[in-house]
């Protein structure tokens, strides 16, 4: 960067000829190009999420099989000390089952799914589309990359730890996670304090990349890329932006504060008359309120839901147009749409609360909020299925994908709304339906969407499709496990199944003899029902393996793109050269059109990009640098 | 490649990408104290103690706070000076504003500092006292001399630790007060490690319990391991049962046990704990939060069992500087008692003389502010004073008492040094008058004792981690502005421009840090 | 915003001018919390000594805001962004005290159970 960038209003040439060649370190490692940084923390993220998903696997055991050994194929991973520390005769027991729940929840939702989203395809994708060179804060950019896997080893660091991993939930509620870990002497080696050091940081990691995002979407769109002609990707970006811009921070105070709480022994969360000293070794002054920390954390909760999900109904939303060959439906109700999911996402939170003795005034008013926010959700989810409406459908693996995460992500968010009303919500709460209304929402709903991404952007990021075969292999089985593990959460959730029973109800099942003991009988009747879903979990984690094969696979044998527009799509990523190199743009990019023209009345072909020179005799006006505030 | 819009404003947002950024960051810093702030209202109005209104020095804050307002000021002239291309008044003007950061953080650290190490005690009737603790001659320190120490001494006979939990500061700290104690700690029974044999009387040493873990955690993972292939055995021998077909694993369970004869050859002898005797018995000195104390047996938090006598061990204090009732007086009133009466009724008026003296010289003069306000102010329609005296003019007797009492009562001469109003009492002063009492208080008294630190309430709570957290802006807001004082000058001489807008971003910063604080100091100080 | 050099130093005045009514406000601010002669209310503190102290910082914060980070003279986009933190804020802080302040009493049903 120089001086001249001061007049650099308008062009950037390809001006690579004077800038060394940077080595292998600057280019791969700790580079500042976003498409670069995109796909670190893609990698990464998957990464976690196998890890994840790995964590599941082995609760899933501990759910189907309580009084067996973990098997061998599952076990291998621990050492040996570690399993002696962690595994009662080779069993998982109840804090082993804790630990990996809370570090499930936390590792999938902080660790993979937010930076796959929005780190990854957020970072890849965004300047392309807004025809930008980069992000306006290369090393920032850069920065917030390092910090997150800096916080994500940090939290994961703890399960090899004698405290072990955090062990409270993925929410962290106090008083419970403060004194998890009491009896570790040095509070700074505990699973619970590592957890919130690791949240702490990764709040940090995702302020800066959500001040870059918005930075680069305000101020370095392409000549005429007017708000209204940014893709909806871009939109969602935007929004998505803002949420951990404002959402984050009353986290990071909560967790700062329970930091101190569990460091400096203040009580912050803890109230008076929980421990007194002949009860235990905690000295505590009491005082505080456990219901502040729950406000603060949900306060960041709520508007994470939609962190997780706009990335992935951004990237269908890509995909849907691109492969129907027809504009997308309702493309300015999806904005507004958005805005508002976003704006009230931040007003609904103490829906999660409803259980905490909430009155029946504000209760009504989250539970209003809630039923509101329902609606721009519909219009989002709507607008994409009225968009497959009398389009000439190409099933490509991505859009095989986006076409089920509609009716999944359908799912996850209708079996929600009861869970909206308080009087439903009291007999709810807590149980699997929960559990099944949201991983409906986030893995067959949110991953496929992701999945979808893959597909879609897999060509421009490597030059070379993934395999259609292998996709298959891999889509077809994940569908039907996805729909055999959470449909029946939702069945014993409604049977009142409990979702922290680390063993599956079984320890309920001695009082079903008892004829007067109804619920045994219930949880006797549901019971088995955990094995099919264990199952549909392990057999989904073999058939995720054809993904992993494809991606590596593909890069050396997948069959090579044809142009840099293998879609035929109208955005502008797909106007760079396959792969973009650094700066991105080889022409003077504009944009002259909105995002989704396809099958133009006119045009010459079923598509027209944006960046496509209208004819002259066009009425569509030629992009200037205006003056007018937007 | 460049990116465009580093520092000209991009014309139709009229934005440059930093002006953007700094303001998306202090929206984001907004939500940051917002969450701050929103707990501070929460807790105070959630409080079931009575909240400490006004209970800070007022005037290092005030300091503080004009500190900060000239530093705003003079950050902007730094940012007009570049404009107007005065690199001189440049330098002037940023380098005060990095001196009033230093000013601040130093009466930060001053005002910290005090705290830490101002002793408060909460007594299980509500009663709190504040002051500084005596030296406790049973308490020994690395250098042979007594320190001031709030701590449990308990006449150890025989100590167990937990070989895969045991600390090792603690442990060296042990073994230092044992040698202090002129005893031994020796190993109670013969151990065998693998190979090797430790005798009864193996004196305790970090390394020996190290190499018992070691062997400890060796022997746990083979008989895990062995444990585990057996249970497996077993579950794989019941499924192949005929009398099992169909059953499911829950129905079998019951049924399935590791047979110990058959891994009895596998098994190593794990220690999980290991105990030593001491001898003589000697007198060892816990922190009170590290111990759960018993009278026979007590425990540490790292899982060490100590078999002793517990000791006398009281809080001592050799000077209070206060006594507050506030607390006692809500207890009591909750539960419907005279305040007047329960503080009366407290261990500590019925206990020490000199606090007792206090209390009546403070209700006398409370009267006497009680009869001065009715004067002046008269009664409303209900014949009610229209102003009466705080709770804490009522029931707090603080040092500034202590030391109006010394002039009224004890006919002393003493006034009030302003290094006092930033460091609290100075005994020196007036040790001779006994101004401020002395006193033992025994342990089972104890409801919480500490300084003021996080720990002590969360007002104190809330008012670190505030200001800690609004200190650390302060650094990097300096280290910043830091930058371009001290490295500015080559991009001033090659784009000026670009300087200035740096600087216009950085001030931003700065200006907003000033911002939290103009609402930090009325909030924590004088609310 | 103030670029020409004549306008820089008229706006130099108004950063002196500025600096001088935030010294005031604080003084004034300690003064009615520490004066007893000026103290609003009743004796000691109450919520008028607290309204009367945060109205006086909001002043103060809002001089800042408005003259020293130049928001007198702003692109619209940093209201929005600025003002619309702001307004997050305000919701949240309202929405938790009227949770807080809001809450169920349950005294245990009336079926004579012991709790």
């Amino acid at each position: 960067m120089s001086a001249h960038a001061a007049t650099a209003d308008h062009s950037h040439h390809d001006d690579h000829g004077h800038h060394h060649e940077p080595g292998f370190w600057q280019k791969y490692v700790f580079s500042t190009d976003h498409k670069v940084i995109g796909i670190q923390y893609g990698i990464t993220a998957m990464l976690f999420l196998l890890f994840g998903f790995y964590l599941m696997m082995v609760m899933r055991w501990s759910i189907a099989y309580p009084h067996e050994p973990l098997p061998g194929w599952m076990s291998w991973v621990f050492t040996d000390t570690w399993k002696a520390r962690w595994l009662q005769d080779g069993k998982v027991t109840g804090d082993t089952y804790n630990m990996f729940g809370a570090m499930h929840g936390t590792i999938m939702v902080f660790l993979g799914v937010v930076p796959l989203g929005f780190g990854a395809f957020g970072n890849y994708v965004t300047p392309l589309q807004i025809g930008a060179v980069d992000m306006a804060f290369p090393k920032l950019n850069m920065m917030s990359y390092w910090i997150y896997l800096l916080g994500g080893l940090i939290m994961c660091a703890s399960f090899f730890m004698e405290s072990g991993a955090a062990k409270s939930g993925w929410t962290n509620y106090s008083p419970l996670a403060g004194f998890a870990d009491g009896q570790i002497v040095n509070q700074w080696l505990a699973g619970q304090t590592q957890w919130l050091l690791g949240l702490v940081m990764l709040i940090t990691s995702s302020l800066l990349g959500s001040v870059n995002f918005v930075t680069t979407i305000i101020n370095l769109r392409a000549r005429g890329m007017t708000w209204m002609r940014m893709p909806f990707f871009v939109w969602a970006m935007l929004v998505t932006g803002f949420l951990l811009l404002l959402a984050f921070p009353p986290l990071e105070a909560a967790g700062i504060m329970q930091l101190v709480d569990r460091v400096f022994h203040s009580s912050f969360f803890m109230p008076s008359g929980l421990f007194t000293k002949s009860e235990g070794l905690a000295e505590l002054s009491g005082g505080g309120s456990p219901l502040l920390f729950q406000h603060l954390f949900w306060f960041l909760g709520h508007p994470e839901v939609y962190v997780l999900l706009l990335p992935a109904i951004a990237c269908v939303a890509e995909i849907i147009p691109a492969n129907t060959r027809r504009p997308m439906w309702g493309y300015k109700s999806m904005v507004y749409g958005v805005i508002v999911l976003g704006f009230l996402s931040f007003i609904v939170w103490a829906h999660h609360m409803y259980l905490t003795g909430m009155g029946p005034k504000i209760s009504t008013w989250f539970q209003i909020t809630t039923v509101l926010i329902s609606v721009p959700s519909v219009i989002l989810l709507t607008a994409l299925m009225i968009s497959l409406w009398g389009g000439s459908i190409r099933f490509t693996p991505a859009m095989i994908w986006a076409c089920a995460f509609i009716p999944m992500f359908g799912i996850g968010g209708l079996t929600g709304l009861p869970l909206a009303f308080n009087l439903v919500d009291l007999h709810l709460h807590d149980t699997y339906y929960v559990i099944g209304h949201f991983h409906y929402v986030v893995a067959p709903g949110i991953l496929f969407g992701l999945f979808g991404g893959v597909h879609h952007w897999y060509p421009k990021i490597t030059g070379r499709y993934l395999s259609k075969t292998l996709n298959h292999l891999h889509f077809w089985p994940t569908l039907v496990c996805m729909n055999f593990l959470f449909f029946p959460m939702l069945i014993q959730g409604m049977a009142g199944f409990h979702r922290r029973w680390y063993n599956g109800g079984d320890a309920y099942l001695a009082k079903a003899a008892d004829s007067a003991n109804v619920f045994g009988k219930t949880v006797a009747e549901y019971i088995d029902l955990n094995i099919t879903m264990s199952w549909a979990a392990w057999i989904m984690a073999a058939f995720q393996l054809p993904f992993i094969i494809n991606v590596f696979l593909s890069l050396r044998t997948g069959k090579k793109v044809e142009s840099d527009n293998p879609w035929n799509a109208t955005t502008l990523e797909w106007a760079t050269p396959t792969p973009p190199g650094h700066g991105n743009f080889t022409f003077d990019v504009a944009a002259y059109r909105g995002p989704y023209e396809y099958s133009q009345p006119g045009a010459d072909e079923d598509y027209s990009p944006q960046w496509e020179k209208p004819k002259t005799d066009s009425p569509v006006v030629a992009p200037q640098p205006t003056t007018a505030h937007h | 490649m460049e990116i465009p819009y580093i520092f000209t404003p991009r014309k139709d947002t009229g934005m440059c990408n930093s002006k953007i950024a700094i303001w998306l960051f202090l929206a984001s810093e907004v939500m940051l104290f917002g969450g701050f702030f929103s707990s501070y209202v929460y807790l105070r109005l959630g409080a079931d103690y009575p909240w400490p209104e006004r209970a800070l020095p007022v005037l290092p804050g005030l300091i503080n706070t004009f500190v900060l307002i000239f530093s705003s000021v003079t950050v902007v002239f730094a940012w007009a000076a570049l404009k107007l291309r005065k690199w001189g008044m440049f330098q002037l003007c940023m380098g005060i504003t990095i001196a009033c950061a230093a000013i601040f953080m130093g009466l930060k650290g001053i005002e910290y500092n005090v705290k830490w190490h101002h002793q408060a005690v909460r007594l299980t009737d509500y009663t709190i006292l504040e002051g500084h603790l005596d030296k406790d001659p049973k308490a020994i320190d690395a250098k042979g001399q007594p320190y001031e120490a709030d701590v449990i001494h308990v006449n150890a006979e025989k100590l167990t630790f937990s070989t895969v939990r045991f600390h090792k500061p603690w442990v060296e700290e042990i073994i230092r007060q044992a040698e202090a104690g002129k005893a031994t700690v020796a190993l109670a029974e013969e151990l065998s490690l693998q190979g090797q044999k430790l005798p009864a009387g193996t004196k305790l040493s970090v390394d020996l319990l190290e190499a018992i873990q070691k062997n400890h955690l060796k022997s746990r993972a083979n008989n895990a391991d062995v444990r585990t292939d057996a249970l497996r055995g077993e579950w794989v021998a019941a499924k192949a049962k005929a009398e099992n077909a169909g059953k499911q694993g829950w129905e079998m369970a019951p049924n399935i046990n590791i047979d110990p004869a058959k891994i009895a050859n596998s098994i190593m002898v794990e220690t999980p704990s290991v105990s030593f005797v001491v001898t003589p018995p000697t007198n060892l000195w816990f922190k009170h939060r590290d111990i759960k104390e018993g009278a026979d047996q007590s425990r540490l938090r790292d899982d060490t069992a100590i078999i002793g006598k517990l000791q006398d061990s009281p809080v001592a204090f050799h000077n209070l500087d206060a006594i507050d009732f506030r607390h006692v007086v809500m207890q009591a009133e909750k539960k419907g008692i005279d305040p007047v009466k329960a503080i009366e009724n407290t261990w500590l008026i019925k206990h020490s003389k000199e606090a007792k003296e206090a209390w009546e010289w403070n209700k006398a003069q409370t009267a006497r502010l009680e009869q001065e306000l009715l004067d002046k102010y008269g009664r409303d329609e209900n014949n009610q004073p229209k102003r009466v005296p705080t709770l804490t003019e009522r029931y707090r007797i603080g040092w500034k008492d202590f030391v109006a009492k010394a002039d009224g009562v004890d006919k002393g001469k003493e006034k009030i040094h302003t290094s006092e109003e930033f460091m609290g009492p100075n005994y020196e002063l007036r040790e001779p008058k006994h101004t401020f009492p002395h006193l033992h208080i025994p342990r089972e008294l104890v409801f919480l004792s500490g300084k003021f630190t996080p720990a002590w309430n969360t007002y104190y709570a809330i008012y670190f981690t505030m200001t800690f957290l609004h200190g650390l802006h302060v650094i990097g807001g300096a280290i910043v502005l830091g930058y371009y004082l001290f490295r500015g000058k080559k991009m001033y001489q090659s784009n000026p421009e670009w300087l200035a807008n740096r600087v216009e971003v950085g001030g931003l910063f700065w200006h907003f840090v000033d911002l939290v604080w103009i609402f930090l100091f009325p909030i924590l100080y004088l609310m | 915003m103030a670029d020409s050099p004549e306008q820089i130093k008229k706006s130099i005045k108004t950063y002196t001018f500025i600096g001088l009514v935030l010294f005031i406000f604080t003084g004034v601010t300690v003064a009615v919390a520490t004066v007893p002669a000026l103290d609003i209310g009743v004796h000691g503190f109450d919520h008028w000594d607290m309204i009367l102290g945060l109205l006086i910082a909001s002043f103060k914060a809002t001089l800042v805001g408005y003259i020293f980070m130049h928001l007198n003279h702003e692109k619209k986009a940093i209201y929005w962004i600025f003002f619309g933190a702001l307004v997050f804020f305000a919701f949240m802080i309202v929405l938790i005290m009227s949770a807080k302040s809001d809450p169920i009493h349950f005294n245990g049903f009336d079926l004579g159970l012991p709790f």
